[in-house]
């Protein structure tokens, strides 16, 4: 199987600095693979380098057959890869069904079907619609921020932190949602704090430490490896 | 002094300056919603907005074609100016514009001055005497300023409401980050916002001049209590504008009550002052200044 997302040996940076060395990662159709590592390790910066929100200086980011290398964002979400940011994901002030209109404003025509996609994954939103996004808990906000990146049907979601400050119950929900969105045929990328739940949940998963690739495997190899754990999974 | 003198000469004089500057701090809301800054240019912009309506009255223009022809061609220009100035410093802190506009202002005035002259001018000549219904005493005018006000908003919250531009400029003034993920083009967006702007502006200085007289400093004398209007109502807020300008129009002609008659233009700044310090959302949360 060919890969949907392929960065090979991505340096780069914000500004003047690189912060990513040469970094490689991949990720095939219908894949959940999760990018862990302690702080400051480049999680979220490899996860914006393919979102064109980062100058890359080497290396090159191919997506679905196109080297999206330096794209600019709108162009990238127009190809078919949606991005939620870890904080200020929803649009506060306008209603759940107004985020999700937002999150399709490229596309043209009739919604419905987006709606109805994305209201099937998430029922508790179908029923709060009207409901200030701003308003709502944590769980249910990062639903809403999910369900906005879902409606221009992407071939690839990424996710930078979604359980961030999530109580495990919603963490536990947040996963679930990941997977069945994955069953619709949508690869996900994404990056987490909780490596231990992350990496048992995600298909595979990369470990970057100070902007470079460490180990790479699938979860429950990575899980079972001395050294990742002694890393930063406490032992 | 009886019910009928205090709405006579007090409530409807200011219900009518108030939907005038409830005009122009919309204008001011929206520009600071979307883009960040206070527009200090906006009262000069509504004083050539009020004589470029007057050169189409002299023209031979009736007014209720010169009004709309007056917020197209304003909106027009501001356009332009946000072009030829504003969108060169998008990038730079929000001061630097905040400045700029102070000099497009000054920049405006001359140009009026230029063309118009110094002189107080009129739409038309000779006095008009108020209508009489119940005995309250209305002028044609003034009821044109406020069935005026209520169109612009009723239809301006519909659009901001309803379609999709009007939410993707919500959208925008929401979290323009994510506006831009979402494909938002932020250029469109701040072109609409300086057409509804403008054409408010223009609106404002022409139904100040109507209901006054047009001079080249009307608009500057209007921009401060247009911002404790748009301060007082939460900025960002359209509504929240409307009710600002209503509120400071009526302080300011109530104000004769207690207060010399030369303080009327000091409420304005009251107000601004108290609202900043007591409640800097304003009265419906508008965005932290």
């Amino acid at each position: 199987m060919s890969a949907l997302l392929t960065m090979s040996a991505v340096t780069g940076g914000y500004g003047d600095a690189d912060i990513l060395q040469q970094v490689s990662m991949h990720v095939d159709p219908r894949e959940i693979v999760v990018i862990v590592g302690p702080n400051g390790a480049g999680k979220s910066t490899a996860m914006k380098a393919v979102f064109g929100l980062l100058t890359v200086r080497g290396g090159s980011i191919v997506f679905d057959g196109d080297d999206i290398t330096r794209w600019s964002p709108d162009r990238i979400v127009q190809r078919g890869i949606s991005y939620v940011p870890q904080v200020d994901n929803i649009f506060r002030e306008m209603s759940i069904h107004e985020n999700l209109e937002m999150g399709a404003f490229l596309k043209k025509g009739d919604l419905s079907a987006a709606y109805d996609r994305v209201y099937t994954l998430f029922p508790d939103l179908k029923e709060r619609r009207k409901t200030l996004a701003g308003t709502l808990s944590g769980g249910q906000r990062q639903m809403v921020a999910m369900g906005r990146a879902l409606m221009l049907d992407p071939k690839l979601l990424l996710l930078d932190e979604p359980t961030a400050g999530l109580s495990p119950k919603y963490m536990e929900q947040i996963f679930q949602i990941c997977r069945n969105v994955r069953d619709t045929g949508v690869a996900i990328l994404l990056v987490e704090q909780h490596a231990k739940q992350a990496l048992a949940f995600a298909d595979r998963g990369y470990v970057l430490a100070s902007g470079q690739n460490r180990h790479e495997g699938t979860g429950a190899d990575l899980l079972a490896d001395r050294e990742v754990a002694e890393m930063f999974l406490g032992g | 002094m009886d019910m009928l003198e205090l709405l006579n000469f007090y409530i409807i004089p200011g219900l009518v300056l108030g939907s005038i500057y409830a005009l122009g701090a919309i204008g001011i809301t929206l520009i600071y919603a979307i883009l960040r800054y206070s527009h200090l240019a906006h009262g000069d912009l509504a004083t050539l907005g009020a004589f470029i309506a007057l050169a189409l009255v002299q023209a031979g223009a009736p007014l209720l074609v010169a009004l709309p022809a007056t917020m197209a061609l304003t909106a027009l220009i501001a356009i332009g100016i946000d072009k030829g100035f504003y969108a060169h410093l998008r990038d730079r802190p929000k001061i630097i514009t905040v400045m700029s506009s102070l000099g497009i202002a000054l920049m405006i005035r001359a140009v009026v001055q230029v063309v118009w002259g110094v002189d107080a001018e009129t739409y038309s000549r000779g006095i008009v005497r108020p209508e009489v219904y119940w005995g309250l005493r209305i002028k044609d005018r003034e009821l044109w300023t406020l069935a005026f006000l209520i169109a612009a908003v009723v239809v301006l919250q519909l659009f901001l409401a309803r379609s999709k531009w009007g939410k993707a400029m919500r959208a925008m003034s929401d979290n323009p980050n994510l506006a831009l993920l979402s494909g938002i083009d932020n250029r469109k967006v701040i072109m609409l916002t300086w057409i509804i702007a403008g054409g408010l502006c223009a609106a404002s200085g022409v139904f100040l001049g109507l209901n006054t007289e047009l001079k080249s400093m009307m608009g500057w004398g209007m921009l401060l209590p247009m911002f404790a209007a748009a301060v007082l109502g939460g900025v960002g807020r359209v509504e929240g504008a409307v009710l600002g300008g209503l509120i400071v129009g009526l302080a300011e002609e109530l104000s004769v009550l207690v207060l010399p008659g030369e303080y009327k233009a000091a409420m304005a700044f009251a107000i601004l002052l108290f609202m900043l310090l007591v409640r800097p959302t304003g009265l419906l949360r508008g965005k932290v200044l």
